[in-house]
């Protein structure tokens, strides 16, 4: 170890909590945008993010009709930075609420899928599919044989309830070195990966090393 | 209300993504420290050197208020020389080395600031030398040169991307070490779309053996043996 080495570590200790919850708000988005199916809620990170939100922006409005130009052109800045923020926060939650739009069955029913929303999203989904299956009786379930009435029908050992493509190619990236080398189920496919390696591989054989942050999506 | 974007960040995503990058700035007023959502910022004092997120500097240098100080690998030397390396491999130049120590990532790497490595392209790369030459190209030494051989740097690459689609057909994973945001945001579709239409011509033969392996875990060796002498009748 030399000195820069040391320097480095450090470094890391140094950087400021409101930095790290960027970071890791920033991969929490890129994986949530990437992956085909939805994450868990991260939720101490965004009710620190959210607070931090909502505290700026009171700081803007007392600051607002302030007319030294130097206290205007520091509005500016945060103003930028807090459109910055609000951009990710959202472009977050609805790339969730895609997700959950189009399997929402899948979401309620698969207790490991229902786990990861927050209660929020629990409620959207659970209205949603209320009010969904409410308009399919009303407008032709209802004139169907009893038999074939149901929304998530498992008969003839298939399941009515369609989930994400959890196969699909996703670009990853390594941020360690990753000791087990990856399997693929059903192909004699193993590889290993080494820090900073980037290869596209189907979500289910990278999903464990991802959510458990050795590797992230790009 | 949901996003009516397809999965994986699309080119603009990537952009925004890079504004986090930090460069080095050459202040020309002074401002107060700030405390920021994404950190604190230092207060700015001419002549010191300060590094700030992109978009910030930017923001600075729209209103000139601070010059930006390239980053090292930003200049025509560099470029040529890593145009060199590109020609001669078929894979990307090696990425800048990461340290041991963080798993921190692009862009909240410290690869676009004055004391970057000179001879590797970033993993933003292309995004950040757009942008900086389109706003801030009088602070670049030779800013013709250096978008000439960017431009040549781009389609060198752009070329091994394709020729890499090749490797897609032997159904093994991909390697892509070096690629940059930009290039992985305008190849996701086209290699993504490639990898799961294989995927699929291949699902049955995957199926069965899934199954096979499946019975042979469960039967244990002996019963793999039998399989084998039905077969033989």
């Amino acid at each position: 170890m030399d000195i820069d080495d040391i320097l480095a570590e450090v470094d890391v200790h140094a950087v400021p909590r409101q930095t790290q919850d960027l970071q890791e708000f920033t991969r929490a988005w890129v994986t949530e945008r990437n992956a085909p199916e939805i994450l868990p809620w991260p939720d101490a990170l965004m009710q620190r993010i959210l607070e931090r939100i909502r505290r700026q922006i009171e700081l803007v409005e007392e600051q607002t009709g302030n007319t030294d130009p130097k206290a205007n052109f520091r509005l500016i800045i945060f103003q930028t930075e807090l459109e910055r923020f609000k951009f990710l926060v959202r472009s977050f939650l609805r790339a969730r609420v895609a997700k959950i739009d189009a399997h929402a069955l899948h979401h309620l029913t698969d207790p490991s899928t229902k786990a990861r929303l927050s209660p929020s999203e629990l409620q959207y989904a659970t209205t949603h599919t209320t009010l969904l299956h409410a308009h399919y009786r009303s407008s032709f379930l209802s004139q169907f044989p009893a038999s074939l009435q149901r929304m998530d029908d498992t008969a003839g050992g298939m399941s009515m309830v369609e989930g994400p493509d959890v196969d699909r190619a996703v670009f990853v990236r390594a941020l360690k070195d990753v000791e087990e080398p990856v399997y693929v189920e059903g192909t004699d496919m193993a590889f290993e990966m080494r820090k900073g390696d980037v290869v596209v591989m189907r979500w289910s054989a990278v999903r464990e090393v991802v959510i458990a942050g050795d590797a992230e999506l790009i | 209300m949901a996003l009516p974007l397809p999965p994986g960040l699309t080119p603009p995503e990537t952009a925004f993504m890079c504004e986090m990058e930090m460069v080095t700035i050459i202040p020309r007023q002074r401002l107060e420290g700030l405390e920021l959502l994404g950190g604190p910022i230092p207060p700015l004092n001419p002549p010191y050197r300060t590094a700030l997120p992109l978009w910030l500097a930017l923001l600075l240098k729209r209103q000139r208020r601070a010059n930006i100080l390239p980053p090292p690998w930003l200049s025509p030397p560099s470029l040529l020389s890593i145009l060199d390396i590109e020609k001669s491999t078929p894979s990307f130049s090696p990425p800048p080395p990461l340290s041991p120590h963080t798993t921190t990532s692009p862009p909240f790497l410290p690869s676009a600031t004055s004391n970057a490595p000179p001879d590797a392209l970033p993993y933003h790369w292309l995004e950040l030398g757009e942008m900086l030459l389109e706003a801030a190209s009088d602070d670049i030494a030779e800013p013709d040169n250096v978008r000439r051989v960017m431009r040549d740097l781009r389609e060198v690459r752009m070329a091994k991307m394709r020729a890499g689609v090749g490797v897609l057909e032997g159904g093994r994973e991909v390697n892509m070490n070096g690629v940059g945001g930009m290039e992985v945001a305008e190849g996701r579709t086209f290699i993504g779309g490639v990898v799961d239409g294989l995927r699929k011509i291949g699902a049955s033969k995957e199926m069965s053996r899934r199954e096979r392996e499946a019975e042979e875990r469960e039967n244990g060796i002996g019963g793999g043996e039998e399989d084998e002498d039905d077969m033989d009748i």
